[in-house]
């Protein structure tokens, strides 16, 4: 057996105890938090890390957050899942991203990758211990697939109990009382008579005592904290401009700089004449960087303005020039030799559909960039044989091993300070702009440099997430949804990400057809098959990867079946569905948006589920759809969304989360999308990439079930986008009798909105 | 909501056509609309709903409404919501696709035509009879139009911008062809 | 060179007429508060005020700011200390997600209060949702907090209105 199918069958079996342990004592037996040398190494004076998620020092505890902030809230809800353990006031809560470290690798985020259904309930844990195994292999400090509170909600407990427990321990070390009659309350220990003893006041003798082999965890029902609305930590700074973003980092001696590079992407730089711009005010150094040059001047704006007066022979991208061909390339992968999955084959398809009347359609979905509304930076310095770098990152601990590739340095000469991310939704996943920053480094020693992109380099050099196009057939029996065959064809975005890293994906892509093959419908004859078109444009992660767009040709397709039966879109799918919580989810979404109430006039109605990340998701829009000629000009009006997470552990951020998160869908579903001409990107700022406006934005109802429980917590960063696109597309037929198979929805010339 | 139906008038509105009528008078006249009807000058001049358009080469073919839920509803301005000056500064914009600005008094100044000058998704024979009519000009003889537009600021300031958006001719060729037009006549065109 | 007044705090800078305000601010100053987001006026994060006027930083030529102007940024609006009253409102609502849009939006509700609300005519609130959705929609939120910026710009606005007289 292979070194890592060994090391995965161990980790099984250990993951398997702990687990049966914390079902059957109430205690959690853990492998003690090992504080690994590059933890404790960065340490300054008199601070000691109590557990890899508990700093303390003479001035109180600080809570490691491991798992970026995009804004998704994760410093909060890190910190108050440590915090609701550890027993400190919420005012006092201190957070630090900490230094990366495979100890923060995540155990959840290779799940999704795995032909396993979320709702196979066998299956479902042994894929959470493969991916447990993997995760921990590779060190994988990775933020992203909805799986910070997944991975982290034991974890983090677990960590700031050690930690509680230990500094009890000091405080019987110190006072001489025992354990048992000490409390802790707000950051100290409580002596019998009501003396406190800070956390602070203990740090010394805590740092000397061994971290406990097995805690106990609050109860649920004694929680302070979680399953309350929180107050974000980050709020108060973020609404005084007093937040500090990657992009606002200020060090003495600071420099600044862009990077323009070849927008026909992945193609090479020929030559440049940069004669203009070295003479242009401000400017300190012109360096060649891979694919494009890098401009260091004096001030930001004077770097973006000089890099203008080069003038660039660029190479030729290596894929197509233009969208249109690019979308012949993927009509021409549905053929065997691209076959890439067919994990979802029930019934007999084919002799299904033989005798039918068989209903067809296409759809296609776009490339779309993710343009976080901070543009990609990092400020970078090397300096005697030292390596700074201060940048919003989901991967800090990547960086650390590109910066030792790129440099030759020691790890320990390796400093990544990871910042506040002004969006992400997956840009953040790639380390091309740390990569620049680091060559810029490498080229101008000795001072901090902040390399900032323009609007325009960001979005002509994002990693989109990929174009698609699906052909399905299908057909209905006795009013009932009877057969439906769906292939989905689309490059890979995780042999794209793989490539990269010069690695090949061993088995099929699931995002693929992720939102797609894996949804619960017990449809008599269902089918679902990726076919895998060959690299075009690099693509990555965008906010819910694969589903983003399967769901869209996924749900509507299904919903023009459902006509065809002459079924009713939410009693069908409640027929159809194979399991208990997506069902619940269902039920809820009927009640919450009185489904079936009539609307009046030139009002529709639509529904999408989907399940992902572990997350079933039901979503209803209703749209008012004003004649205007030929066309009609959309309304969204309402939306309502139903989730099952299992257990929240903020209502309000959750809320958020998922407004967000359906804005997010619907913006782009409207309007947004990446083109290519001439083998670069043509949409080069918010001009021609709008998403939603507040005035487009409608009221959204968010309802949270936990009818799963805590064991199965799972998170929603992601997970309320896929239904989204295919419940407004399935609100406009019923509001117009126009089905648009295409994304965005304004690219049908007969869809316009508000 | 006609705004679209406008808008698509508006591109198959062929001014071209038009200027080559054999009238002489009319041939002036739709050099004139060659420069109204260009999106540089029509984006501001539109009609009673108060949004400027934005059309021209850098939005593709199709016109369409001001993005982000603009309106000079209540004020030509925009004061009543969002005032025009908060991204229309003193000058264009250095940047593709940047905001454009003007000023004539020192400040930054920018604003929608009045309605009653609206051009945008009307025809040639509209835009030549208002153009004319006292009530829909300012009050103003075809000598004083002309003067008007090779002296006003803001109708100098269609000409401050590289080629690919400026408009044809000149400010003073304009004149000179308003001036012409009107000893010709000042005929307009019946459709 | 030349004086420039930032949040009450003079700053010498020494830069070319056409850099824009932003640009300034941002790495002559040291004043981070405002944010690059598109550099065209099309996202409304560098919104900072001038003489007590909303502009997009970014789209401003310093060069088109006069003499001895006042430049106020989010940090001049209110601090965690003394919170201006949207910003009172944006914590009680929990508007912010990664928070990198929220200074120009905060600065465009506090004009927006301002003009329409303080010390006027109390709107209805169809009228406040009609400026609201005019007024509010050239600030960009890619995280999609809208539902939030106007429930806490209602918020804000009934503070005000219950305070007058
Ligand atoms: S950066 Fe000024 S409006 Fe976007
Ligand atoms: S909160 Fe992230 S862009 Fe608005």
């Amino acid at each position: 057996m292979s070194r890592a199918g060994t090391i995965t069958r161990r980790l099984a079996l250990l993951g398997a105890a702990g687990v049966a342990g914390g079902l059957v004592f109430g205690f959690y037996y853990t492998e003690p938090f090992r504080v690994n040398r590059r933890l404790g190494s960065g340490l300054q004076k008199g601070q000691h890390m109590l557990t890899p998620y508990v700093r303390i020092d003479r001035d109180g505890v600080t809570i490691i957050t491991p798992r970026a902030d995009l804004g998704q809230g994760a410093y909060s809800i890190q910190a108050a899942l440590v915090a609701e353990e550890l027993d400190i006031a919420w005012n006092d809560i201190k957070v630090d991203p900490g230094a990366p470290s495979s100890v923060y690798y995540n155990a959840r985020v290779i799940r999704e990758g795995l032909p396993v259904a979320a709702t196979n309930g066998r299956l479902d844990s042994i894929a959470e211990i493969i991916s447990d195994g993997v995760g921990r292999f590779l060190g994988l400090q990775l933020t992203g697939g909805s799986s910070t509170v997944a991975d982290s909600c034991n974890k983090l407990r677990l960590a700031g109990a050690a930690a509680r427990e230990v500094l009890l321990r000091a405080a019987e070390t110190q006072t001489g009382i025992a354990r048992d009659k000490l409390v802790t309350r707000d950051g100290a220990v409580i002596v019998p008579g009501g003396r406190a003893l800070s956390y602070a006041s203990l740090a010394e003798i805590a740092a000397t005592i061994a971290v406990p082999t097995d805690v106990k965890l609050r109860d649920e029902r004694d929680w302070r904290y979680l399953g309350k609305p929180m107050q974000r930590i980050d709020m108060v700074a973020k609404c005084t401009g007093t937040a500090t973003f990657g992009i606002d980092i200020r060090l003495p001696g600071m420099v600044y700089a862009t990077v323009c590079a070849n927008p026909n992407l992945g193609g090479a730089l020929r030559s440049y004449d940069d004669s203009l711009a070295a003479k242009a005010r401000g400017v300190l150094k012109i360096v060649p960087v891979k694919g494009g040059v890098g401009v260091i001047a004096d001030n930001t704006w004077r770097a973006f303005q000089a890099a203008k007066l080069i003038k660039f022979e660029w190479g030729k991208a290596p894929y197509p020039a233009s969208s249109a061909a690019m979308f012949r390339k993927v009509k021409a992968s549905f053929v065997p030799k691209r076959r890439d999955s067919r994990c979802k084959n029930e019934g007999d398809v084919d002799a299904a559909l033989a005798g039918a009347k068989v209903i067809k359609a296409e759809y296609r979905v776009p490339y779309l960039a993710h343009a976080p509304l901070e543009p990609m930076n990092a400020v970078v310095q090397l300096k005697d044989g030292r390596l700074d770098i201060w940048t919003g990152t989901q991967i800090p601990a990547f960086l650390v091993k590109t910066a030792r590739e790129m440099t030759g340095l020691a790890a320990d000469d390796v400093h990544v300070h990871a910042q506040l991310c002004g969006g992400s939704f997956g840009r953040r996943l790639e380390d091309d702009y740390v990569r620049q920053g680091i060559e810029l480094a490498m080229a101008y020693q000795g001072h901090p440099i902040k390399m900032t992109w323009t609007r325009e380099e960001d979005m002509t050099h994002d990693f989109p997430r990929p174009l698609a196009v699906a052909r399905m057939r299908g057909a209905a029996k006795d009013r009932q949804v009877d057969a439906y065959d769906l292939a989905i064809a689309s490059p890979s975005v995780v042999a794209s990400q793989f490539g990269r890293l010069s690695l090949s994906i061993p088995g099929p892509d699931m995002a693929i057809v992720a939102g797609a093959w894996d949804q619960p419908f017990r449809i008599p004859h269902y089918r679902v098959t990726g076919y895998r078109v060959p690299e075009l444009v690099p693509v990555s992660s965008w906010r819910s990867v694969g589903a983003s767009g399967n769901a869209f040709m996924h749900e509507c397709f299904l919903d023009e079946l459902i006509h065809a039966a002459g079924a009713d879109p939410l009693q069908e799918r409640r027929r159809l569905c194979s399991h208990g919580p997506s069902s619940e989810v269902l039920k809820a979404i009927g009640e919450m948006s009185d489904w079936g109430r009539d609307l009046g006039p030139n009002r529709g109605r639509g529904l999408a589920f989907t399940l992902s990340f572990g997350v079933p998701v039901a979503e209803v829009v209703e749209v008012t759809a004003t004649p205007d000629g030929e066309r009609r000009i959309i309304t969204i009006d309402r939306v309502c969304v139903a989730a099952e997470v299992g257990k929240v552990l903020d209502p309000d951020n959750l809320k958020n989360q998922v407004e967000g998160a359906v804005i997010w869908a619907l913006g782009h579903a409207m309007n947004a999308e990446l083109t290519f001409a001439d083998g670069k990107a043509v949409q080069t700022n918010y001009h021609q990439y709008e998403g939603m406006r507040l005035h487009q934005a409608p009221r959204i109802e968010v309802k949270a079930l936990e009818t799963t429980g805590l064991a199965h917590i799972r998170g929603i960063g992601e997970p309320a986008v896929p239904p989204a696109a295919p419940a407004l597309a399935n609100a406009i037929f019923a509001a117009t009798g126009i089905r648009a198979r295409r994304l965005p929805l304004i690219s049908h010339d007969k869809i316009r909105f508000v | 909501m006609i705004r679209y139906a406008l808008a698509i008038l508006l591109v198959a509105g062929p001014a071209q056509v038009l200027a080559q009528d054999s009238t002489p008078g009319l041939e002036l006249w739709g050099k004139i609309h060659e420069v109204f009807s260009h999106p540089r000058c029509a984006n501001c001049h539109v009609g009673t709903d108060r949004v400027p358009m934005w059309s021209g080469p850098e939005y593709g073919a199709a016109p369409r409404p001001h993005g982000m839920n603009i309106s000079g509803k209540g004020a030509d301005d925009g004061a009543n919501y969002l005032v025009c000056t908060t991204c229309h500064s003193k000058q264009n914009s250095a940047t593709p696709h940047g905001p454009p600005g003007a000023t004539s008094k020192g400040v930054a100044e920018w604003k929608l035509a009045p309605v009653e000058m609206q051009w945008f998704g009307k025809s040639s024979a509209e835009i030549c009879k208002q153009f004319k009519a006292k009530e829909s000009n300012g009050n103003r003889e075809i000598a004083a139009l002309a003067h008007h537009v090779t002296t006003e600021p803001l109708v100098l300031w269609a000409w401050t911008v590289e080629s690919e958006r400026k408009p044809p001719y000149s400010a003073k060729e304009l004149g000179k062809i308003v001036e012409d037009w009107g000893m010709a006549g000042a005929p307009c065109p019946t459709k | 060179m030349r004086v420039i007044w930032v949040d009450g705090e003079p700053h010498k800078v020494d830069v070319e007429g056409d850099m824009p305000l932003l640009w300034v601010l941002r790495d002559e100053v040291g004043a981070t508060g405002p944010k690059y987001g598109c550099g065209i006026a099309m996202c409304g994060a560098c919104t900072v005020y001038v003489d007590d006027r909303p502009v997009r930083s970014c789209s401003l030529r310093i060069g088109d700011v006069a003499e001895g102007a006042k430049v106020t940024t989010i940090r001049g609006l209110g601090t965690p200390q003394a919170l201006h009253a949207v910003q009172a409102a944006w914590i009680e609502h929990q508007v912010a997600q990664c928070g990198y849009c929220q200074p120009g939006q905060i600065m465009a509700a506090a004009a927006l209060l301002h003009d329409k609300v303080a010390g006027k005519p109390p709107l209805s609130d169809a009228d406040l949702d009609d400026h609201i959705n005019h007024a509010m929609s050239a600030n960009l939120c890619r995280c999609g907090t809208y539902m939030r910026i106007r429930a806490a710009i209602k918020s804000a606005a009934a503070k005000l209105q219950g305070q007058r007289p």
